[in-house]
């Protein structure tokens, strides 16, 4: 085989010229030993370093002959097969594999790197040793997320807004919609339409206006009539002042002191002496003493509450003659089922909400001892505890009934009354009728007054006789149970951990006009003001409600 | 004593942060917004004012460390100023947000400035630690001196190899070619000076290439066993030179493992830059979003 073996020499200023040379053989060997075909003498070759061999199709098969290796088209290898024009380096030489010039079955260039190209080379092989030489980089990184941020976290959820298909389409992805703004917990209350953002935030960049949620709270008590009192605070106050969302299930409504104590300062003077109420702060320090709605009545009798400041020698007037400390005694009553002592809930029973005590219920709770029966002759009857003409209406038909009916077993009354009638007796003529129902009409006038006065309604009821023929008995109205501070919303649910008599000195008392409902004083035991540390720290909105007015609605104003 | 760039101007960074924190801390515990604590109070504006607002200007601590024509202050100042400022944020924030998280951009973008922080953190630690340790790693050598010296090893390597044994020839012209300093982010992280893995694949490529011929490399990982391999070939007559070789072998290993350790320390003091860097830009968009975002849905 005819080797071309061309030598590239270069002579300075760019130019070169060749030396070229013929090797017969069938390998082509590469070394600095003195029998190699290409003698390469450089310390960086080694004796017999690598050989090349042509192959039946053109192609060259390159082989390193020593552990280190040869550089073929710049990667180091063993063994190769490699096509014309690839180029092998060992050390500071060159050979390009030539395709088999004329008259030739294969070729090879060989030059010698000068000291540029080595430098080259080896800035090319080198591994970086700086990261700024790898393919980190920070730039990059930096405006990917960027971007990909603001796409992802501000336009996309905003396209949402303005599309609502896009925004419905979002929701149903994993990819951030609006919801993906939500700064909290929307409150429990508002947690139905919290996926719907815009149903409050219905303007982009406005805050939420008051008609967003007067959609749904029209009919919210307004708290004070801002025509009325012509305070700023009032006429001003949107419903985001006070309430704002996204703070946690039960973080819609605002129950700290200042709510209510920054306004309720000098109210008479600013308003013009519109309202009437007195300054307020703490509860445990700057309260004023309650006013109790003490029960009373107008001149029709129609029920009408006297607003006092509570004081503790004040008396009630609820139309009841009662004594609690005959019916608490510890030992017991004689009752006609037996020995049985009463307790505060015999008769006082929380409604169903909890907060009221329902009223005291005649036939339930007093009956049993206190019977209405006004006949010895017949203990079982008895009256209704009920409307005075319906006790009246009772005792007329009884005793209308007896008389003619016979048989009453009371020496004081006519013959004809307790003549027993027989069958087949003759009817009683007129006159023996008109005699009967004239000593029943007497004896259920006599009965009523006994009743009305002795026996049994005066017992409890304050009893006016009538004045008049045409004039009836009067008893007083009662009011035992109720609501006494109307403005307050205290409910005995929540205070179930206390016993009754702490509150109420019930077991003392012996005369119903005793107030046994309880003044701040009471409250102050436990409950201090909103930043007490050794009480129940208690704000305004504890006891009071902010929307408050009986009247007017949100929705009016 | 060195002046630290944590104690830079007797701390005065330290105590304005300090100050910064103490009165937010204070204003947050006397503020008392009527409901539960949340960025939308007038404290909650204030606080998340100033802290968007040094957010940006830390940010720009970027441009300024460029800009060597700026007078305002020292570098050094800039920087300490960066440190403890940029600290102050981790509360300032939460303070902010009346500590309300959640799974929102909000959070988000909270989450983003505490990556920003705590690779701050890394940076300030490894420029508190890795410049003692390069100075002592270097030992008064410069890398390219270093990298100089290796060269001139490898040179007389070759020539005393030659002398001895055209296989040992061959081997520590293998090892010139396999010993190759740097390399990618991990390799660099990890001081892995290349020869290790080069010799991993050529382990491959010698398996592959001949599987009966013995090769006495196929069980010589490193350069060590290679000494241990020319001591057992050496004979009598070439004991002089055996010795020189080995002692040149062992110093361009031990160079090697310095060049790789300065690499090392270099790219530590690096490394956090890629990430305090590009998730600052991060920050500074969720950091839009979270402000154009509460305004959008005010």
């Amino acid at each position: 085989m005819r080797w071309l073996i061309r030598r590239v020499l270069k002579k300075g200023k760019g130019s070169v010229s060749y030396e070229e040379d013929v090797h017969y053989g069938d390998v082509l060997t590469i070394g600095r030993a003195a029998d190699q075909a290409i003698f390469l003498p450089d310390l960086r070759v080694a004796l017999n370093h690598a050989r090349a061999t042509l192959l039946a199709n053109g192609q060259y098969k390159v082989e390193s002959l020593i552990i280190a290796g040869i550089r073929v088209n710049g990667d180091i290898t063993y063994v190769t097969t490699v096509a014309p024009g690839a180029t092998v380096e060992i050390g500071t030489t060159r050979l390009m594999l030539l395709p088999a010039p004329q008259d030739f079955d294969g070729g090879v260039e060989i030059s010698t790197l000068d000291k540029t190209e080595q430098q080259v080379e080896k800035e090319r092989r080198s591994k970086p040793t700086r990261l700024g030489q790898t393919r980190l980089s920070k730039r990059g990184p930096a405006w990917i997320l960027f971007l990909l941020i603001l796409v992802f976290g501000l336009a996309l959820p905003m396209l949402g807004h303005f599309v609502p298909g896009i925004g419905e389409m979002l929701k149903h992805t994993p990819l951030p919609s609006s919801a993906s703004w939500n700064p909290g917990t929307i409150d429990a209350a508002h947690q139905f339409f919290a996926s719907d953002c815009e149903k409050c935030h219905q303007k982009a960049f406005l805050t939420v206006r008051d008609s967003a949620c007067l959609s749904c709270h029209a009919n919210t008590p307004a708290h004070a009539d801002p025509v009325k009192f012509n305070l700023p605070q009032l006429g001003n106050a949107e419903c985001r002042t006070c309430h704002q969302d996204h703070n946690g299930a039960r973080g819609l409504v605002r129950t700290d002191q200042r709510l209510c104590s920054d306004c309720h300062v000098n109210l008479k003077a600013r308003t013009q002496n519109a309202s009437t109420l007195t300054d307020v702060g703490d509860f445990g320090t700057s309260h004023p003493e309650f006013k109790i709605d003490l029960p009373g009545w107008d001149a029709a009798g129609k029920f009408a509450p006297q607003r006092v400041t509570f004081a503790p020698d004040l008396k009630e007037n609820s139309g009841l003659k009662f004594n609690h400390l005959k019916h608490l005694k510890p030992d017991g009553l004689e009752t006609p089922k037996g020995r049985r002592t009463l307790d505060c809930v015999s008769c006082h029973v929380p409604d169903a909400g909890g907060a009221k005590m329902r009223p005291v219920n005649f036939e339930a709770m007093c009956h049993d001892c206190h019977t209405l029966g006004f006949d010895t002759l017949t203990p079982d009857r008895q009256v209704p505890h009920g409307k005075v003409t319906e006790v009246i209406y009772t005792l007329n038909e009884y005793y209308a009934r007896v008389a003619l009916e016979g048989g009453y077993a009371d020496a004081k009354s006519p013959a004809i009354v307790q003549e027993r009638r027989r069958p087949g007796s003759p009817p009683l003529s007129q006159q023996q009728q008109q005699e009967a129902l004239a000593w029943a009409r007497q004896q259920a006038r006599s009965v009523t007054e006994s009743l009305f006065t002795g026996r049994a309604c005066t017992t409890c009821h304050k009893v006016t006789p009538p004045r008049q023929a045409d004039d009836t008995w009067q008893i007083a109205p009662v009011r035992v149970s109720g609501v006494w501070y109307g403005d307050a919303k205290f409910t005995h649910a929540k205070h179930v951990t206390v016993k009754c008599e702490d509150c109420h000195a019930a077991r003392k008392s012996e005369q119903s006009a005793d107030l046994l409902i309880p003044g701040i004083g009471n409250c102050r035991a436990c409950h201090g003001g909103a930043y007490a540390k050794d009480k129940v720290p208690t704000t305004c909105i504890s006891c009071h409600d902010y929307h408050q007015s009986g009247t007017l609605k949100m929705g009016k104003l | 004593m060195h002046d630290s760039i944590l104690t830079y101007a007797k701390s005065r960074y330290l105590w304005i942060s300090l100050i910064l924190l103490g009165g937010s801390t204070a204003a947050y515990l006397w503020h008392d917004p009527g409901g539960p604590p949340n960025g939308g109070t007038w404290l909650g504006y204030t606080l998340g004012t100033i802290s968007a607002l040094l957010i940006v200007w830390l940010m720009f601590f970027g441009i300024r460390k460029r800009n060597y024509l700026n007078n305002t202050g020292t570098l050094r100042g800039w920087l300490s100023a960066h440190i403890f400022l940029g600290t102050t944020l981790i509360v300032l924030v939460l303070l902010h947000a009346g500590f309300q998280v959640g799974w929102n951009i909000h959070t988000f973008a909270y989450v983003l400035m505490l990556i920003v922080i705590f690779s701050g953190f890394f940076g300030l630690f490894a420029y508190l630690r890795y410049p003692a340790m390069m100075t002592r790693n270097r030992d008064s050598a410069s890398r390219d001196a270093m990298l100089d010296e290796v060269a001139e090893i490898d040179q007389n390597a070759l020539a005393l190899a030659d002398g001895i044994d055209p296989k040992i020839h061959a081997i520590v012209l293998r090892s010139i070619e396999n010993t190759r300093l740097g390399g990618g982010v991990w390799t660099q992280l990890r001081a892995h000076d290349g020869s290790d893995l080069a010799i991993a694949s050529l382990q491959k490529a010698l398996a592959n290439r001949d599987k009966k011929k013995e090769t006495p490399t196929a069980e010589m990982p490193t350069m060590f066993a290679m000494v241990d391999f020319l001591a057992e070939r050496a004979t009598d007559k070439q004991g002089e030179a055996m010795r020189k070789l080995i002692d040149l072998v062992s110093r361009k290993k031990a160079l090697a493992t310095k060049v790789a350790r300065d690499i090392q320390f270099q790219a530590m003091m690096e490394i956090w830059l890629y990430f305090h860097v590009p998730v600052s830009f991060a920050l500074l968009a969720a950091l839009i979003a979270h402000i154009v975002s509460s305004f959008f849905y005010w």
